[in-house]
């Protein structure tokens, strides 16, 4: 299907809520597939995040979590699927690189939707501070004082109060992360997207990540994760999504999924995943 | 030392020729550039095709064609003029092909980390991208840069009244052409040295940054 340029109220009533504002998820994948030149990598996934949740999302390698949270965004061009946000179609385009904001319709959805990447992605021409405030002042139309002011705090809250000043290259790869956290969170996101944001970690600096992320969940932010720690998705996550070449295997409240995983599938990553 | 002043009248145009080609380049590089990297196939051929004619071309050939062939028309050019926009043609080529592999160098994460964050395109071209790809740029447009100082000697064959068309005159009018061509060689390398200089310290202020 076509995506197109507006965010329009959608004319059926979201599945099960009998309604489109108010009580609809903050957001609702109906059907999503993705392909990359020709050959689908993710077929026909649906899911729905209530505000506040915590969902993760885990599988092996090549199984289209990260291609299904990037479409979200339309970082990836889904090739058929509706993406609903409160209840509203969002609808984008993007080109070969990701995407160029061409209209506001998708402009305004990505500023709803943080964004935190494996390989964190800051301008690495700009001190910490300066990568905050940035977007503030350019997507959302900031006046750069109540930016700065901003972000300072946003950094205060990763914490990293001390650090504004630093170029990315002189700080270590967990306060890097949390810099990007603090940059996503600097625009009022409505939900948070981390793809996996601690694999190029090492360990003991994944752990700031992780600890900044569980307290992001504690203060109630909705957010969706793509992740390979396993210790999070157990005690962070309110719900697991298993997912394995390219479809959703099984989800359900963490607990039953990490615990006592139904499908075989589920079961022989999780073991191998846990016996490392 | 009175040789010196006689060539040094010819200073201004050497200088005119030079930038005056430089910033035609870069500016008509700007679409070239961003041609050469478009989605669209018959795009990025065209403007490949078009860079690679116009480098195949000598740049002196280029002179003389820019000013024969406008001397068929009816717009009155001088010399000068016709030499910046002989130059400036070569220019554009060499300049988009730097301004590409500028770009190349960034990151895609550089440019969705601007979209996720739903920067407007002008915002992450002037913001994001292009300070980081100034970095790269700036080393080979100063090579560049100095390379076309020198090659605008080759504006004195059609008469632009540069150090080296006075050192021509000098040396046909009084037979000392070692003399002369000593002095303009001299006068070169006064003048490229600034402009090394200055994109060395540009670099490696904007590199500083970056690779901190």
């Amino acid at each position: 299907m076509n995506f197109s340029v507006h965010n329009t109220p959608l004319d059926t009533p979201v599945p099960g809520t009998g309604s489109t504002a108010g009580t609809a998820p903050i957001l609702e994948l109906r059907d999503i597939r993705i392909e990359y030149k020709g050959h689908e990598v993710v077929h026909g996934v649906s899911l729905t995040v209530q505000r506040g949740e915590v969902i993760a999302l885990i599988g092996p390698s090549g199984a289209g979590k990260s291609s299904l949270l990037r479409s979200i965004n339309f970082l990836e061009q889904p090739s058929a699927g509706q993406i609903l946000v409160n209840g509203q179609q969002v609808q984008g385009q993007a080109g070969r690189r990701g995407a160029i904001a061409r209209n506001k319709a998708l402009a305004t959805h990505r500023r709803d939707v943080g964004m935190v990447f494996q390989q964190f992605n800051l301008f690495p021409h700009l001190t910490a501070l300066e990568n905050v405030v940035l977007a503030q002042v350019h997507s959302l139309g900031r006046n750069k004082d109540e930016a700065v002011a901003r972000a300072r705090q946003e950094l205060a809250h990763v914490g990293l109060t001390g650090h504004e000043d630093k170029y990315p290259a002189k700080c270590s790869g967990g306060q890097q992360q949390r810099i990007a956290i603090a940059r996503a969170l600097a625009m009022d996101p409505q939900l948070m997207l981390f793809d996996e944001p601690t694999s190029s970690l090492d360990p003991e600096l994944g752990v700031e990540v992780l600890n900044t992320m569980k307290r992001l969940a504690s203060e109630g932010m909705t957010m969706l994760v793509v992740t390979h720690e396993m210790h999070f998705a157990e005690d962070v996550a309110d719900r697991v999504v298993f997912m394995a070449d390219g479809a959703v295997v099984e989800e359900g409240p963490a607990e039953q999924v990490m615990l006592h995983p139904a499908s075989e599938r589920a079961k022989t990553f999780l073991s191998a995943v846990r016996g490392r | 030392m009175e040789l010196l002043v006689l060539l040094s009248s010819g200073i201004g145009q050497t200088l005119g020729i030079t930038f005056g080609a430089l910033l035609l380049g870069s500016v008509l590089a700007v679409p070239l550039a961003a041609l050469r990297r478009s989605e669209l196939p018959a795009a990025s051929t065209a403007a490949k095709i078009l860079i690679e004619g116009i480098r195949g071309v000598p740049p002196i050939v280029w002179l003389l064609l820019i000013y024969f062939a406008l001397g068929e028309t009816d717009l009155k050019l001088t010399t000068f003029q016709a030499s910046v926009i002989g130059l400036g043609i070569v220019s554009t080529a060499y300049i988009a092909e730097i301004y590409r592999s500028g770009l190349d160098a960034i990151p895609g994460g550089q440019f969705e980390a601007a979209d996720a964050l739903g920067m407007p395109f002008g915002a992450k071209f002037f913001k994001v991208i292009t300070p980081q790809a100034a970095t790269v740029v700036i080393p080979p447009l100063a090579t560049f840069a100095i390379g076309l100082l020198k090659d605008s000697a080759l504006a004195s064959v059609i008469g632009a009244q540069d150090i080296t068309f006075r050192a021509f005159q000098e040396a046909q009018a009084n037979l000392n052409g070692l003399t002369v061509f000593m002095w303009a060689a001299l006068l070169y390398i006064l003048l490229s040295i600034p402009i090394a200089a200055l994109a060395r310290y540009t670099g490696s202020r904007l590199t500083r940054k970056v690779a901190a």
